[in-house]
């Protein structure tokens, strides 16, 4: 059987952190195509019971993934995935971590508990990840130091600090964990 | 929820934005896809000598063949269409079954598959910085 184009090969890179740290304005910056939203249910049937205790009483609801992509060659997609922080996602997870190469924990520092589930998600599940301080308005209220014990990071995990608004950091950041993967300690 | 109207259970708003009953119309009535293998990322594309069958096939299956013709990942159709996930993938499902789609699964990059892989980390590494 033949194809009008071969499919290319697919691998993601996850963007995790809190609602409304800029998952999506990452993902839209370095994306060739505006960032692209799917909605998925969430039934007490695929997640089992238990798991949906604090969504609310409805037996269903949605959550919405935003995504981008970037062609790498017409061998080799990469496609950037926001993904939500909340723990009460995180069976979706088993799906998103197909194909995975690593991940992005995007803090702020005004609220960095918020970046503590995504930072276990990928510790949980031995994702590598690196971890980009969103800095709003240019401005950095904590040293690296502060942020990294803030976030009980491991000293190999990589930190950069910018403004993830702009295609140049958030090229930086993803650069930043494809060096990780590729250091000796993880290969 | 009125809990004093036990038929809530089965009504559902006209518009739909609350219910599970238009997107499940579309798959007739099915909920859960018969293969296990799709995910997000997925690439599909539509086998160019296929013969698509006049009937039996959704309208939204023939839209899926036609973003299809360029491989398109599960969560760009899901997009595309603005169908939920689960149901895009049990469209995509029936027409991988019929012969009409073929599925890519994503590349094996977890640790337990061996490692990651330095071609691939060195043309991911190459692309992004030509941005």
């Amino acid at each position: 059987m033949t194809n009008d184009q071969a499919a290319p090969a697919a691998v993601k890179i996850l963007i995790a952190g809190g609602f409304g740290v800029g998952k999506t304005t990452l993902v839209g910056s370095v994306s060739e195509v505006t960032p692209l939203r799917t909605e998925e249910y969430l039934t007490k049937a695929s997640v089992g019971v238990d798991s949906l205790d604090g969504v609310g009483g409805k037996d269903t609801t949605t959550v919405a993934l935003d995504f981008g992509r970037i062609t790498i060659s017409p061998e080799l997609v990469v496609y950037l995935f926001g993904t939500p922080g909340q723990e009460r996602f995180w069976f979706m997870w088993n799906d998103l971590v197909q194909g995975v190469l690593g991940g992005v924990v995007i803090a702020d520092t005004r609220r960095l508990e918020s970046s503590f589930a995504s930072i276990d998600f990928y510790e949980s599940r031995e994702i590598p990840f690196v971890v980009a301080i969103n800095c709003f308005d240019g401005v950095n209220t904590r040293s690296e130091i502060e942020i990294r014990t803030a976030l009980d990071l491991d000293p190999h995990v990589p930190v950069l600090v910018g403004d993830v608004r702009t295609r140049t950091f958030a090229r930086d950041v993803l650069l930043a964990l494809v060096d990780h993967l590729m250091a000796p300690a993880l290969v | 929820m009125n809990a004093h109207w036990s038929e809530d259970d089965f009504e559902y708003g006209d518009d739909g934005a609350d219910s599970m009953v238009r997107p499940y119309t579309i798959t007739r009535g099915r909920t859960m896809p018969e293969r296990d293998d799709l995910t997000l990322i997925t690439v599909l594309s539509t086998v160019a000598s296929a013969i698509v069958p006049g009937r039996r096939l959704q309208p939204e299956h023939r839209l899926i063949l036609d973003r299809c013709r360029y491989p398109a990942a599960v969560a760009e159709v899901a997009a595309d269409l603005n169908l939920p996930v689960s149901v895009t993938k049990i469209l995509l499902g029936d027409l991988i079954a019929q012969g009409l789609l073929t599925a890519r699964p994503p590349l094996a990059v977890a640790k337990v598959s061996g490692g990651v892989d330095l071609a691939l980390l060195t043309a991911v590494r190459d692309g992004l910085r030509r941005l």
